[in-house]
């Protein structure tokens, strides 16, 4: 699934993706195309990336390759599928209710589900706000638990 | 148990409501609702509604703006003019005080009916009833209404104005103020009359002939294609004639001429219009004789409108340069209601805000398209990222152009994070990575050297290196 959606290695790439796409919501997924769950998500990514594409990019990163590992530890990825958004080179935080608001760990049960998140995302950057609310209800939001160095 | 649960029941609520009891202290009375004019809304304010300040706002504008019809009005009062009957419908006042609505019809001055009433004594006891009633000081009472003073001697002059013009021009109704119209106009408005009451057949087959027949009737003085001075405001007419048609012209041309007199006749008339008129006839135009400026680029339209439009009505009309009016030119035009734009087929009021930026005629959908572009351009300037996104822009743009080189970016950069554990501003999350990324080098190379060094490393020592990093766990899912 992953060779409909761009997949980037580098840091170099993901930073210009991240420069250059204005005026848009930029989904980056940090996983593996090994993972079963990175694997459901890109799925869902790529059906619904043409829809998204008036407003949203989509691109997904390795995070085995040596590179990126900056940011992996820049953005404190330690579950994967872990998603991120970014609009206009700044970060979207997102509250779903779960401990991470800087990401979105996991999949999405529905392609719609998706859609909405980014919508939101999108409705808050253009108001000018750096957080926002999910519009999913809790059911639909995959839970996770997040470790804090060793406790 | 019953007891356990009215304990229960009667949890203490951390945030009691406040009841107003019989004994309470509180000031809100109850009061009947009411209309307030100004805020233009109900309330149960009682008598206190006047003093807040969102009241106060609302009335300084209300009074500003009823101020600015007075203004209107006295100008009328310093120089009276005859009114037209024609006009007579248009010059309706209301009067937000008395609540009435003040018509002119059967006056013969400008204003005549709102003068008198703005000096009548009634409307001054409204007046005074308004200002206690909305909190308004009662010193702006004179701002509006009119001393008898000032209306005696308006009445004078509207006297001496009327013996004036029954003396000087006999038939022909001479203003010496406002409006110079000429006879020609008077004469005008007499064919207009007449063919008003004609049936109107103009949209019939007649437009789609190939053959244009010449009907320029010129005054050489005419076509001198000087720039048409705008809108023709407060008191000049468009000054049409007919142009005198040569006698094999169809029975549909006198229609024509009764659409142009007719849409010319209304005053003030702007220049989409105009040339909405000039065009949608399929080109049969007539030369507007105007003594003043204004119609000039008319007749230069016209001119060229009989160029153009002769060769494309074979086809669909697409593109005229010189006339503002973006509508395709069919066989049929579609009809509009409206003073004058009826037969004519002028633009629509709602696309002549895009015929300024053009002056081609383009296809209704191609006009439709550039404004919903220029609305995307005024994205929200709070956004996030508004001021990264414009300089990106520009960047790419000079980039595209080849004006700067693609520089590589710094490899240092980094998006701006807040990071997952960290309170303080994405700044300073920032920082701290940096510097924890400065450190983690050197452990690691410590770490690696004592590896080396010591060929035997307990678990104890293993895990302890590794603690010193941040903690990487990866799960699956």
């Amino acid at each position: 699934m992953s060779y409909l959606l761009e997949t980037l290695t580098k840091k170099m790439e993901i930073d210009t993706i991240i420069r250059d796409t204005i005026d848009k919501v930029l989904v980056l997924r940090f996983g593996r195309s090994s993972d079963s769950l990175s694997l459901q998500l890109d799925d869902i990514l790529a059906k619904s990336a043409r829809e998204l594409s008036k407003f949203g990019t989509v691109a997904l990163v390795d995070i085995d390759s040596e590179d990126v590992q900056v940011y992996v530890n820049y953005f404190d990825i330690t579950l994967i599928p872990s998603t991120l958004f970014f609009f206009n080179a700044h970060h979207i935080k997102m509250d779903s209710g779960t401990a991470d608001h800087t990401k979105w760990v996991g999949a999405f049960h529905r392609k719609q589900d998706f859609i909405d998140v980014v919508e939101a995302i999108f409705r808050g950057a253009m108001k000018g706000k750096l957080i926002v609310n999910c519009p999913l209800p809790p059911e639909r939001i995959p839970k996770y638990q997040l470790l804090y160095k060793d406790v | 148990m019953t007891m356990e649960a009215d304990s229960r029941a009667k949890k203490p609520n951390p945030k009691p409501k406040r009841i107003p009891g019989p004994n309470s202290t509180n000031p809100k009375k109850k009061s009947e609702f009411e209309y307030c004019k100004v805020c233009n809304r109900n309330h149960n304010e009682g008598q206190r509604h006047k003093y807040f300040s969102s009241h106060t706002k609302s009335l300084s504008n209300f009074l500003s703006r009823f101020q600015n019809k007075i203004t209107d009005i006295r100008f009328f009062l310093k120089k009276p003019s005859v009114l037209r009957p024609e006009h007579a419908s248009r010059n309706r006042f209301w009067c937000v005080f008395c609540d009435v609505d003040v018509d002119e019809l059967g006056s013969s001055f400008v204003c005549n009916n709102a003068i008198n009433h703005l000096a009548g004594v009634d409307h001054f006891k409204k007046l005074k009833h308004f200002m206690w009633k909305y909190g308004s000081a009662m010193d702006r009472v004179d701002a509006f209404r009119i001393s008898e003073a000032v209306v005696a001697k308006w009445e004078k002059n509207c006297k001496s104005l009327k013996s004036e013009a029954t003396s000087v021009g006999e038939g022909s109704q001479e203003l010496h103020l406002g409006h110079p119209n000429d006879i020609h106009n008077e004469l005008n408005f007499e064919n207009m009359n007449n063919f008003e009451k004609n049936t109107i057949h103009h949209l019939n087959s007649n437009i789609s002939n190939g053959v244009m027949p010449l009907q320029y009737h010129t005054n050489e003085c005419q076509i001198s294609g000087s720039g048409f001075p705008g809108v023709a405001n407060s008191g000049t007419n468009l000054y049409v004639v007919t142009s005198s048609l040569p006698a094999d012209m169809c029975s549909t041309m006198s229609s024509w001429n009764s659409n142009y007199a007719m849409v010319n006749q209304n005053s003030p008339w702007n220049r989409t219009n105009c040339s909405g008129n000039v065009y949608l006839s399929g080109g049969m135009y007539q030369v507007y004789q105007d003594e003043r400026v204004q119609s000039r680029e008319i007749n230069s339209q016209g001119l060229q409108n009989i160029a153009q439009v002769s060769s494309m009505v074979p086809k669909e009309a697409g593109g005229n340069v010189h006339s503002g009016a973006p509508l395709p030119w069919h066989g049929s035009i579609a009809q509009k209601e409206g003073g004058g734009n009826v037969h004519s087929g002028a633009p629509p009021p709602w696309l002549e805000a895009t015929e300024g930026d053009r002056l081609e005629l383009i296809p209704v959908l191609n006009s439709f398209v550039s404004s919903n572009k220029s609305g995307k351009s005024k994205l929200n300037p709070k956004r996030v990222g508004a001021a990264w996104a414009e300089k990106r822009k520009i960047e790419m743009e000079m980039e595209k152009r080849g004006e700067i080189v693609k520089r590589d970016c710094d490899p240092n950069w980094l998006p701006n994070f807040g990071r997952v554990w960290q309170s303080g501003s994405r700044k300073e999350s920032r920082k701290e990575f940096e510097i924890e990324k400065q450190k983690q080098p050197n452990i690691q190379c410590q770490s690696e050297m004592s590896v080396t060094v010591q060929p035997y490393i307990s678990k104890r020592m293993v895990s302890r290196i590794q603690t010193l990093s941040p903690e990487v766990l990866i799960f699956p899912g």
